[in-house]
């Protein structure tokens, strides 16, 4: 048997964070009885969305890169959404639930729907522990303020902004002094790097894409987890047949098709993402032998879908123009969704 | 049992809102109906830009660029042989080849109609294609209850022959069948009286032609006062009195309206009077709301078309849509065949 060439840890090369609720589980908590309903229920009850556990596997599979998960749920809530990612073959590195009872017994009730306070400052204090070359892809969903956060964080981190704007945010959003000084303490530990490369908006609650026009294109908000794959593909993150793992197992287990897939190719493409190079490599690869697929679809009809959805727009779309994200006039992102100050997203 | 997956091309070009209320329609009815996926033909760019901005899945819409479209004030004929990339043409086609399975317009009817001529073919049996209308009745219809009754051709063939009546008979007691789920629905002919010797020849010759059809209930002969009442299910008669009724029908309409409006302004009284009776004005808006019906079908033709209206919104739109699901879901086609074939 020989040894291995090192004992420590191999340092991340990539770091993928991920929140929980509507992001990685299907979760309601519109209602109090949603509330109720999630905290009494069981790991195996729990739902993940379709394709997020595949491509949560995948991407740890290249076996350089740390699972960060940072959720809004209750701490008391650990050990059954341990068990969830176990039965679902998940395997994480950190994992951050919010201290709501905490919080509740120490009079803090804005903590206990504000998420700028909570977040901001966990993945600030994950990052400043992190090496610099490691670059970085952020999962959250529409239904709170995870395109704000995530964005602000990957601006603070590359020295995009500055402490007047900064501290205008954390006073707007009503964080919390000992918040403040958390989110501080951690940036000033950070040196400055340009990590994040991608950070993607679950549309639970259907939020038309333009809502996240001014986050510019490092924003990509998706349907569902096979854009999410198509894209890191384009990246470079999965290879093709990582891809078509993922799309296998939103096939088997949420009922989707070819027609699904292929409409989210081309919405992509419409959006403007340079895929066309990613769709090439998922056609070589879906020509190949692949048993699981030739058992799910002839190869034909996969390959003729894809193809088609690309004809059908003719000229390639322009990618859209990167842009610096106005933190100040989007302020109203940052507030909890049943904030009065908070603006709806377009009908 | 997972319902069947089904693909509607919508031409988003040519309606008179223009195509931002097709394509909130669409959206919609990406929302609303998880096994409807839509397939939107016109400019990508326009498209696209709507989308961004309204709730959608867009698991559920893709897109076919089309670089033309035919304006209501074109010149059917002409404009399609001129315009060879018209979305309602690219539609058409998109549906002959099966990459949808019906058709769904609220552009120029005369264009709609011709397209799906050169692109689709008529049902074996069918000499002339039919354009339907739904009409508000006093009385419910079938198993939904639907306020609406239907009545063809409304304009597609202006003169029809004795066959051509028999068909028409066939092809409407099908649809309402399917769309209504009236198993056997009333089917009556359009004349000026009940008798069956009453109308010109070919309404008589069709008269005695129905009169022997199997497994069709047949009314008889109707005269328009049954129309409005909703006596049949289904009326039936030529292109060119149907185009009439049905204008008369929409102008009695829009008359009753301005008359309420001008009573409105006309005097204190009057105006109270209104107020009371506003329950009842609603409900009569209501029943006579033809957004909640979405469209009407031109019959014939071995692919399904849904004509909306030039003027329907984003709900007509989506009705529409779910109204040419439903027919090529229960295969129209085959069941019109099935009644021709008796």
């Amino acid at each position: 048997m020989s040894l291995p060439d090192r004992i420590d840890p191999r340092p991340p090369r990539r770091i993928y964070r991920w929140d929980l609720d509507k992001t990685y589980l299907q979760t309601e908590f519109d209602s109090f009885r949603d509330i109720l309903r999630t905290a009494f229920q069981k790991a195996h009850e729990k739902q993940a969305v379709p394709g997020a556990s595949a491509l949560i596997r995948e991407l740890s599979a290249n076996g350089d890169s740390r699972l960060c998960i940072v959720s809004g749920s209750p701490r008391q809530m650990r050990s059954v959404l341990e068990e969830k990612l176990k039965l679902d073959g998940v395997v994480w590195d950190e994992f951050v639930l919010k201290d709501n009872v905490g919080n509740l017994m120490r009079g803090r009730f804005r903590a206990l729907r504000g998420q700028v306070g909570y977040k901001l400052p966990a993945i600030l204090e994950s990052r400043a522990l992190a090496p610099l070359e490691a670059e970085e892809v952020l999962f959250g969903d529409d239904a709170e303020a995870d395109a704000f956060i995530y964005s602000l964080y990957a601006d603070m981190v590359a020295g995009r902004v500055d402490e007047r704007v900064l501290s205008q945010i954390l006073s707007q959003a009503a964080v919390y002094p000992d918040e403040v000084e958390r989110v501080h303490a951690a940036w000033k530990k950070i040196s400055v790097a340009d990590p994040v490369r991608r950070i993607f908006i679950h549309l639970d609650r259907l939020t038309p894409p333009a809502h996240f026009a001014d986050y510019g294109p490092r924003v990509v908000p998706i349907f569902n987890y096979f854009q999410a794959a198509l894209v890191l593909l384009a990246d470079g993150h999965l290879t093709a047949p990582q891809v078509i793992k993922v799309a296998v197992e939103m096939v088997q287990t949420a009922g989707h098709n070819i027609i699904t897939l292929s409409n989210s190719f081309q919405d992509l493409l419409r959006r403007g993402l340079p895929l066309q190079q990613a769709a090439a490599a998922l056609v070589q690869a879906l020509e190949g032998p692949n048993a699981l697929l030739q058992a799910l679809r002839p190869m034909p009809d996969i390959i003729s879908a894809f193809t088609k959805r690309l004809a059908a727009l003719g000229t390639e779309p322009a990618p859209p123009p990167a842009r610096a994200v106005d933190y100040l006039a989007m302020l109203h992102h940052a507030l909890p969704r049943t904030h009065k100050a908070r603006k709806p997203p377009p009908a | 049992m997972a319902i069947k997956p089904v693909t509607i091309a919508f031409d988003v070009m040519g309606s008179d809102h223009g195509p931002a209320e097709v394509i909130r329609g669409a959206a919609q009815l990406s929302l609303e109906s998880p096994h409807i996926h839509a397939l939107l033909v016109g400019d990508r760019a326009v498209i696209d830009d709507v989308l961004a901005t309204t709730r959608h899945s867009g698991e559920r819409i893709s897109v076919q660029h089309a670089s033309g479209f035919i304006a209501m004030d074109e010149k059917p004929g002409e404009a399609l042989a001129r315009k060879t990339d018209a979305s309602v043409s690219v539609a058409a086609r998109l549906v002959a080849e099966g990459e949808a399975d019906a058709l769904v317009s609220a552009g120029n009817t005369g264009a709609c109609v011709l397209a799906c001529a050169r692109h689709f073919q008529l049902l074996p049996g069918v000499r002339r294609a039919a354009l339907a209308a739904v009409y508000p009745t006093r009385m419910r219809h079938g198993g939904k209850e639907d306020p609406f009754s239907l009545i063809l051709d409304v304009g597609a063939t202006v003169e029809a022959t004795a066959d051509d009546l028999v068909t028409f008979a066939v092809m409407g007691a099908a649809y309402a069948r399917i769309i209504s789920r009236n198993e056997l629905p009333k089917v009556a002919l359009l004349s000026n009286g009940t008798e069956s010797t009453k109308g010109p020849r070919h309404v008589v010759e069709a008269h005695a032609k129905i009169s022997g059809l199997p497994g069709m209930q047949f009314l008889g002969n109707v005269e328009g006062v049954d129309i409005p009442k909703g006596t049949a299910d289904v009326v039936v008669t030529d292109g060119f009195v149907g185009n009439v009724c049905l204008k008369m029908l929409e102008g009695v309409h829009e008359t009753v309206f301005e008359l309420a409006q001008y009573a409105h302004k006309e005097s204190l009284r009057w105006r109270a009077g209104l107020a009371m009776l506003a329950g009842g004005i609603q409900r009569i808006k209501d029943i006579t709301d033809w957004e909640q019906y979405g469209g009407a079908p031109v019959l014939g033709f071995d692919r399904i078309f849904i004509k909306a209206h030039g003027r329907s919104h984003a709900r007509a739109i989506a009705n529409a849509g779910k109204i040419a699901a439903k027919a090529a879901a229960n295969e129209l086609g085959k069941s019109i065949q099935q009644g021709l074939a008796r």
